[in-house]
């Protein structure tokens, strides 16, 4: 693969730029002789060292590829479909914003109770996993529950909503004003009628999603194009048919569009709804619990989670999507 | 025209809600009262029916109890402790982040629009962004810049500005990019230089955009404001109000607050509609 000596030039830089940092974090170490310093420093300065190497091979590499082909347009390069090649300096500039706050942190030894190092937040995270495990299943729970129900009434009211001129008339007025509540005072609200246990945050989750999933679906179902209702009537296709055939069919990019949404707002929800009292375990009930003793290494350690689940559950999202709506025409290339 | 023809269903569909409060608030309130009266605990009224309406500590409360706390809570909307004058404080720092969020945030896409090495290195993480919980970072930066002696209003505004920054960078940046290849090549035969074209171009086209994202982003940076009230309890706001009452296990309060926060959403949203129709007044399809 023929790749375009410019990038290699840049990614070169950018990787003695990373070794460099890690030079400053190492004497940084040294100078202050911390007790920070521990194996998973050694194991970074490793890797640190390895990528500067490889930088310092993409530099020359690049300035060689320069001079002997300073022309080369080639198209093929780095454009090659593969989506992890397009991704890479989205993750060197992670790299880089990692070693630059790990390097500053250990530089002015900022303490763990204002700003935790990357690697003290790595340390705390392998330390208290089995807790973190515990938190991260409970917030699964409320989220996941919640996800199912509200979406599925949702769907339901809108298929009501769609069959029902006088429900579209009356009901959805509301809907779009109860969108904009902020959850947040909802929250508490629900938590004290419904108790402490999980269930109250699947209910916050579940009244967060249902309006979303409401609007957006009763949306696909009803803006139908008015000349295909012509052409199933032409068929002699009955209201039954023509939900089955057409309406749903119609719908379900909108759906799928207010599913992927939901992903992150349950999870929003779940953890503002544990922000408001909880049975002692759940990202939130973490996050605030650890703030509040200032030993922000563990809430870094939960907010990471929770935006691993993020991705996660949205990916999911939109890999049920694909399945479902490949056919779709936005899908098509 | 619309309004006139939703009026009725909508008036019927609200009668109906309203009639279903009674039975659900009964459901969630019989128990408790009938166990209170149970443990023989002094109480004005006799039956357990009775008393799921005057609870001291309501599941649900009663409306006629949601209208006393009314009486109290929003009058005289001057005093501190009072619903509409914290909703104030709270719709301001929203209001002061969403402009700090699009100030940073169109600084940004205009990098965004003009650096390719730029777009490729940042621009990924912005999508990721809109998939993550954000508002969990809330409490700590709170916190935290209450530790460097940020206090008041403005963390809550830095915080409501983080959480709407986001999907504004990605709208702005989008409109940046909208206009027509057609449209930056007459600019081109103008002999316009690329920071008039920015000007009398990308930047007007991408405005329409930057609300469509205020509108997604009011909303939670509403809720940020809020979380970060309630996460450092000092100054006003509702936030505040929320952990206080939430605290104090005050239920009918927490009604009030809540009903309260609502409406400060919704005028929030309204604003920010108000202003879009004010700012671009070309776009004919509000």
């Amino acid at each position: 693969m023929a790749t375009k000596p410019l990038n290699v030039l840049l990614f070169g830089t950018a990787g003695v730029f990373i070794s460099l940092l890690g030079m400053i974090l190492v004497i940084a170490n040294h100078w202050n002789s911390s007790e920070v310093w521990s194996g998973l420093s050694v194991v970074l300065s490793c890797v640190l060292a390895l990528v500067g190497l490889l930088g310092v091979g993409g530099v020359s590499s690049g300035v060689v590829s320069l001079l002997v082909a300073p022309r080369a347009k080639d198209k093929t390069g780095f454009d090659l479909g593969l989506s992890m090649i397009s991704l890479l300096p989205a993750i060197l500039l992670a790299v880089v914003a990692v070693v630059l706050v790990e390097a500053l942190i250990h530089a002015f030894q900022i303490p763990v109770a204002q700003i935790p190092a990357p690697t003290a937040v790595i340390q705390k995270f392998l330390e208290s996993r089995q807790v973190l495990w515990r938190d991260t299943q409970t917030t699964l729970l409320e989220a996941g529950i919640g996800y199912v129900i509200g979406a599925s009434l949702g769907i339901l009211m809108a298929i009501l909503v769609s069959r029902y001129q006088f429900l579209n008339k009356g009901l959805m007025p509301y809907a779009t004003i109860f969108s904009s509540i902020p959850i947040v005072a909802l929250a508490p609200v629900i938590v004290k009628a419904a108790g402490l246990e999980w269930g109250s945050k699947a209910a916050v989750v579940a009244i967060t999603i249902f309006f979303p999933v409401l609007v957006n679906t009763a949306r696909g179902l009803l803006e139908v194009n008015p000349l295909t209702i012509d052409l199933m009537r032409s068929y002699a296709a009955d209201p039954r048919r023509v939900f089955l055939d057409l309406r749903i069919p119609n719908a379900l990019p909108y759906i799928f569009n207010a599913l992927k949404i939901s992903t992150t707002l349950a999870l929003i929800g779940a953890i503002v709804a544990e922000f408001f009292g909880s049975t002692g375990s759940g990202l939130g009930f973490r996050i605030l619990v650890e703030t509040g003793q200032a030993s922000f290494d563990s809430v870094w350690a939960a907010i990471n989670i929770a935006s691993f689940l993020g991705i996660v559950f949205y990916n999911l999202a939109a890999l049920l999507e694909r399945r479902v709506t490949g056919w779709h025409v936005s899908f098509r290339e | 025209m619309t309004r006139s023809r939703n009026f009725v269903p909508m008036l019927v569909v609200g009668v109906v809600l309203i009639a279903l409060y009674f039975p659900i608030m009964l459901l969630a309130n019989y128990p408790a009262a009938a166990r209170a009266l149970q443990r023989g605990a002094v109480l004005e009224c006799k039956t357990a029916l009775e008393c799921s309406f005057d609870m001291r500590s309501p599941i649900i409360p009663a409306p006629a109890q949601l209208l006393i706390g009314f009486s109290s809570l929003y009058f005289p909307p001057t005093s501190e402790t009072s619903v509409p004058y914290n909703a104030f404080f709270t719709g301001l720092e929203t209001l002061s982040g969403l402009l700090l969020a699009s100030i940073v945030g169109l600084g940004l896409s205009v990098l965004l629009v003009a650096s390719r090495a730029f777009e490729r290195a940042l621009l990924p993480w912005l999508v990721a962004s809109q998939t993550v919980p954000i508002i969990a970072i809330a409490p700590m930066l709170a916190v935290l810049l209450g530790q460097y002696g940020v206090e008041g209003w403005i963390p809550k505004a830095i915080i409501a500005a983080y959480i709407a920054f986001f999907p504004i960078a990605i709208g702005v940046s989008k409109g940046l990019r909208s206009p027509d290849p057609i449209q930056v090549d007459l600019m081109k035969t103008y002999n316009a230089g690329s920071l008039q074209t920015f000007a009398k171009l990308r930047f007007p086209s991408s405005i329409p955009y930057l609300f469509t994202a205020f509108k997604v982003s009011v909303t939670a940076a509403l809720i940020g404001a809020i979380i970060s009230e309630s996460a450092t309890i000092s100054g006003a706001g509702l936030g505040k109000m929320l952990s206080e009452n939430s605290r104090a296990s005050d239920a009918v309060g927490l009604w009030l607050v809540m009903i309260g926060s609502a409406i400060l959403g919704i005028l929030l949203v309204s604003i920010v509609g108000w202003l879009e129709r004010v700012v671009t007044p070309w776009q004919r399809n509000h």
